[in-house]
């Protein structure tokens, strides 16, 4: 008799998300308070300077007055006067709905506003600090943030590591890290840093940063309609002109018919015709979306976004943490031909111990694992002059030795190698073009070496192989995306879009500083996948 | 054999010589728009007016050549309808100059594809008005219509440019490959049928009762077949398709009812073909047929239905019927040239009974589109998709588009004010014939001499007037007398805007389409060749046209329906 008792399978309630509670959709618009709020915006909407912008409850405004003049004349008449409450409700029951979606965008910009006027910033001068309001920073200036402090402007670290919450700009609740040097420094203001101190150089003028050009956004949003509603406004306008028609030659007609109409039975029938209640189905529309996003899951916070995203033709990823992992690792070294691939391998780690870039990083430790090369220190190598890795050089190296050996973007150290009137071997082109259209991503090593009889001789010596493993899922992904007809571009700063085929689009752009920028440029290729 | 029995037979025969025909004149038709080639006979016409057919047009251009020559053909009508008086007998009959604001309103008519006739043929025009004039416009309307409706098909299948095509060529082909062609045959068979074809003069011949009657000869069966064919509808007689040298048979008459529906609807044969994808043509056609044969289903019924003695005694509303063809025949007739900008009648709509006259009038209200004119009823059925799929795309929460191309404020803009125009000008020109103090005299259905007493009668006349020469129908609901300075002017007028203006914004709607980058078709694509999407323009043509004209039809042939 068998006692194991059955393994439980993981049942499907396990594995789904859980069904969304009923009442989590609505995001404040059914909220009573709410409603309460904006009712005074909506007496205020009656001014007819205001009305005349919504032509058809503009119509019915008319109506309304006509009816309640109509109805003060005949002040005995219930059914005047029926018709004059019934007509008012529904202006003011339009300009309620109006001011409550106009009061949700004021809402978040206002929460914006406040991250950006709170911050406190601690601003280095010379070696004392001083308490500023964030909004008094210059560009230039320094300041310190620690553990818990909002980074008060945007800036570059220019000291430090940290790691930093950047969930109130990017949505990405993972904190990311920023460091100084390399690719990681920039910092956005209104952020929170969670460990550790930096120093922060700020390098964009107040009124300009990120946060305020998403305030202009927000609030540029609440006023602006979308073309979906334009467009409708302009159809709904067109039949109530229409329907207008048809009542006021009603009356000429009916004269004819010995029935001649009293102005309020016209003002209703008018109000009956005209599409005043189609405007709303766009906000309708969008609530509906806003519920099957949370059944997946999604949070949209306005109907306005469901129109948006529906309208996505193009897909614009960046490649590096959203295609890959995100972490490119020295994967070999390639000699060319002529060189040995451990000439080459302590070549890359020498040019890579000035360079703290993971990648520089990954080198050295690959030269480690794989032949076995101690890594050196900065310190060891007397009269060594190091250069450092920077964005706009893309190149790292050290000259010692009266050795000068570099390594970098391909087309930086081809640029390096003629300079100093040395030849690039035949196949390094070709090396490097094998390793792009692998989808990895090549760095040349050179070296410039000063012969025995005094004259000094640059040359390429091999490639370094960086490897960006792809996230698994991504192609399928892709698919299902062309399946809607999305397009999908990925945008990577690689010398040259690697030619795997069908897989993205890719856009290659080379800083202007490249000897070689108009080739590249105009490799701006885009390729549809099949 | 009953005759609600012959009359669905009638109309089983005219669906398949219809489905039989649209397959091939459809794709003839695609072949004939699309083709780089130019027969000899049009590369001397080209010469002859100077224009380059291989040069592309963007709108603007399209419609100064539409505008230009159209202008060109109301002065022309217009003189020649003037001179008449000084024109040797031979070519005049010996009939006067038409009055100016006759003449007008004639010439508006002709080009305007009306054929609104206040007018009696056989008492005011000769040979030459008649063949020179009238006959010519029967053709180069019809093919201006055509064109326009290509040029928006175009703007469909074409993208990132701004070229529609070239209007001369358009107009030149339409022409001389199908409407002649095809009216050559259809003439043939209407003379076989018995229609005559001659340039006799006035016969007076001897009556039964002994007084005597004159008979004019003509080139009737050439001038009927182009009448049908192009959805014109002017007869050479007053009597129109009820006369028997124009409408000799049963035969001919179901014939006369196929050459009107034959092109509208295999038009959106070719609108398939053209945007390459023929599934999208059966959709606009599905969302035509149901309406054309509902239509007619509902005309049917009203006529047979047997109310009061009289009625029941004839099986059906007799009154004003075709008598030689019966109670259903009429009613197929009577649809399909109202359905269509027709205006030709074999029986006259006044007497038809209150809610069959109402569904004349509705059925002209709809705007010419179900299956409409030559090439207006696809323009404007397309406009009307156009409005469908914006209602129907905004459901599904994205910016609708339709066969690719995205529907957004311009084209919507454009859209609005095409369907503005005749409603405007039918209430407005209705409303003021009915206010001012004069016009109404026209009404011969005055209060107290009317069959119903109420002047509803009256009214739909008026109406039926306005909304006729707005739509360009041209049929009339008779006992009116238009032609008096205020109705020959303001009908003319209406017809002129109402074929023009329309045009206008059609072209331009077509140079924005041609000008978009296509959207591929994807999952979240409302599907336009579906069933539901033709329910959807049904319904959507049905409803706006339905709000606009109710509470106008309540005081006419509703009013006189239910009293």
């Amino acid at each position: 008799m068998s006692t194991t008792t059955p393994v439980r399978t993981p049942s499907e309630e396990d594995i789904q998300p859980q069904a969304p509670e009923s009442g989590r959709v609505s995001g404040g618009l059914f909220d009573p308070a709410q409603l309460l709020k904006s009712l005074p915006d909506a007496f205020r909407k009656l001014d007819p300077r205001v009305m005349v912008k919504a032509p058809v409850m503009f119509v019915v405004l008319i109506g309304s007055v006509v009816t309640t003049v109509l109805a003060l004349k005949d002040p005995g008449s219930w059914f005047g006067w029926a018709i004059t409450v019934w007509l008012w409700l529904t202006v003011l029951f339009a300009n309620l709905a109006e001011a409550v979606a106009e009061g949700r965008g004021k809402a978040q910009a206002d929460t914006l506003r406040k991250a950006k006027t709170d911050t406190v910033a601690r601003r280095l001068n010379g070696d004392t600090e001083e308490s500023v309001p964030g909004t008094e920073l210059r560009v230039g200036d320094l300041v310190v943030c620690e553990a818990g402090d909002i980074i008060p402007g945007d800036g570059d670290v220019v000291e430090g590591v940290a790691s930093v919450d950047e969930s109130a700009i990017t949505g990405e609740s993972a904190p990311v890290i920023r460091e100084s040097g390399g690719d990681r420094s920039a910092v956005t203001g209104g952020t929170k840093v969670l460990s550790d101190r930096i120093v922060i150089k700020i390098t964009t003028k107040p009124g300009e940063t990120f946060i305020d050009r998403m305030i202009n956004l927000v609030e540029g949003a609440a006023r602006q309609k979308t073309p979906n509603e334009i467009a409708l406004n302009i159809l709904l306008a067109s039949l109530t002109i229409v329907f207008l028609l048809a009542v006021i030659t009603l009356q000429p007609f009916a004269i004819y018919a010995g029935a001649e109409q009293s102005m309020i039975i016209l003002a209703a029938l008018l109000v009956c015709l005209i599409p005043t209640t189609i405007g709303a189905l766009l906000s309708a529309i969008g609530i509906a979306g806003m519920d099957r996003l949370v059944q997946r899951n999604v949070l949209a916070m306005s109907g306005r976004a469901v129109e948006a995203a529906g309208d996505v033709s193009t897909l614009l990823l960046d490649k590096t943490g959203t295609i890959t992992y995100g972490n490119r690792q020295a994967a070999e070294f390639v000699p060319v031909k002529g060189t040995m691939a451990a000439e080459v391998a302590d070549a890359a780690q020498l040019s890579s111990l000035a360079d703290e870039t993971p990648e520089g990083r990954s080198i050295v430790v690959l030269a480690k694992e794989k032949y076995g090369l101690r890594e050196r220190h900065e310190g060891e190598l007397v009269g060594a002059e190091w250069i450092p890795f920077t964005a706009q050089t893309r190149m790292s190296g050290v000259d010692v030795d009266g050795r000068k050996v570099r390594k970098g973007a391909t087309g930086s150290v081809i640029a390096w190698v003629e300079e100093q009137g040395g030849t690039v071997a035949e196949d390094a082109r070709k090396l490097t073009d094998d390793i792009s259209q692998a989808g990895g991503t090549p760095l040349l090593v050179a070296v410039e070496e000063r012969l025995p009889e005094g004259k000094s001789v640059a040359r390429v010596l091999g490639v370094i192989h960086l490897k960006d493993v792809v996230k698994e899922g991504m192609r399928e992904r892709f698919d299902e995306l062309r399946a809607m007809g999305i397009k999908t571009v990925m945008i990577t700063g690689a010398p040259r879009p690697p030619r795997r085929p069908g897989t993205w689009w890719t856009w290659t752009p080379t800083p202007p500083s490249s000897s070689r920028s108009s080739r590249s440029a105009s490799s701006c290729s885009s390729r549809a996948a099949p | 054999m009953s005759p609600v029995l012959s009359g669905v037979l009638q109309l089983l025969a005219l669906v398949a010589a219809l489905a039989l025909s649209y397959r091939p004149l459809g794709d003839y038709m695609a072949r004939v728009y699309s083709s780089e080639k130019h027969l000899r006979a049009e590369k001397l016409i080209y010469r002859t007016i100077g224009a380059d057919p291989d040069a592309g047009m963007r709108w603007p251009a399209y419609l100064r050549g539409v505008l230009a020559f159209s202008v060109a053909g109301v002065l022309f009508l217009y003189l020649l309808q003037r001179i008449q008086g000084v024109l040797p007998d031979s070519l005049s009959l010996g009939f006067t100059a038409i009055s100016p604001d006759q003449a007008f309103n004639t010439a508006a008519s002709f080009v305007a594809n009306t054929n609104w006739q206040s007018y009696s043929g056989e008492q005011a025009m000769g040979h030459a008005v008649q063949t020179l004039g009238l006959a010519v416009q029967n053709f180069v309307s019809a093919a201006v219509g055509i064109a326009v409706a290509v040029a928006l098909v175009r703007g469909f299948a074409r993208s990132r440019t701004g070229e529609l095509g070239n209007f001369w060529a358009d107009l030149v082909r339409g022409t001389v490959r199908i409407l002649i062609p095809l009216s050559v045959i259809g003439a043939t068979v209407l003379v076989a049928c018995g229609a005559i074809q001659n340039f006799s003069g006035i016969h007076e011949i001897g009556q039964l009762t002994g007084g005597t009657q004159q008979v004019n000869g003509g080139a009737v069966a050439s001038q009927e077949v182009i009448k049908e064919l192009g959805t014109n509808g002017g007869g050479y007689f007053n009597a129109n398709s009820a006369h028997p040298f124009e409408n000799p048979n049963a035969f001919s008459n179901l014939f006369e009812i196929f050459l009107i529906l034959v092109i509208p609807f295999a038009l959106t044969r070719t609108f398939g073909k053209l945007v390459g994808n023929v599934k999208q043509g059966y959709a606009i056609l599905a969302a035509m047929g149901v309406i054309w044969l509902g239509f007619t289903a509902l005309m049917m019924w009203t006529e047979y239905a047997h109310h009061g003695a009289a009625l029941q005694a004839a099986g059906g509303a007799m009154e004003g019927k075709e008598q030689r063809f019966g109670v259903g025949a009429s009613a197929i007739f009577a649809t399909t040239t109202t359905l269509t900008s027709t205006g030709a009648v074999d029986s006259f709509h006044s007497s038809f009974t209150g809610l069959g006259g109402g569904l004349t009038l509705l059925s002209m209200m709809l705007g010419e589109i179900a299956p409409g004119g030559v090439g207006s009823g696809l323009y404007g059925m397309l406009v009307m998709a156009i409005i469908a799929v914006f209602i129907a795309g905004l459901m599904v929460g994205r910016t609708p588009e339709y066969l690719g191309k995205k529907i957004g404020t311009r084209e919507i803009k454009l859209a609005a004010c095409y369907i503005l125009i005749t409603p405007t000008l039918v209430l407005g020109f209705t409303a003021l014939s009915m206010a001012l103090s004069s016009p109404p005299g026209s009404i011969l259905n005055v209060k107290g001499n009317s069959v119903d007493g109420s002047g509803a009668h009256g009214f739909s006349e008026v109406l039926y007037a306005f909304t006729s020469g707005a739509n360009n129908n041209g049929s009339a609901f008779a006992g009116l007398n238009a032609n008096t300075p205020w109705y020959n002017t303001t009908i003319g007028l209406a017809m002129l805007l109402g074929r023009f203006l329309p045009m206008v914004f059609v072209l331009a709607l077509a140079g924005s389409l041609a000008e978009q980058t296509p959207v591929p078709e994807t999952a979240g694509t409302l599907r336009t060749e579906k069933p539901l999407f033709a329910g959807l323009l049904v319904g959507a043509i049905l409803i706006i046209t339905g709000l606009t004209y109710f509470p106008a039809l309540a005081l006419g042939p509703m009013a006189e329906g239910l009293s």
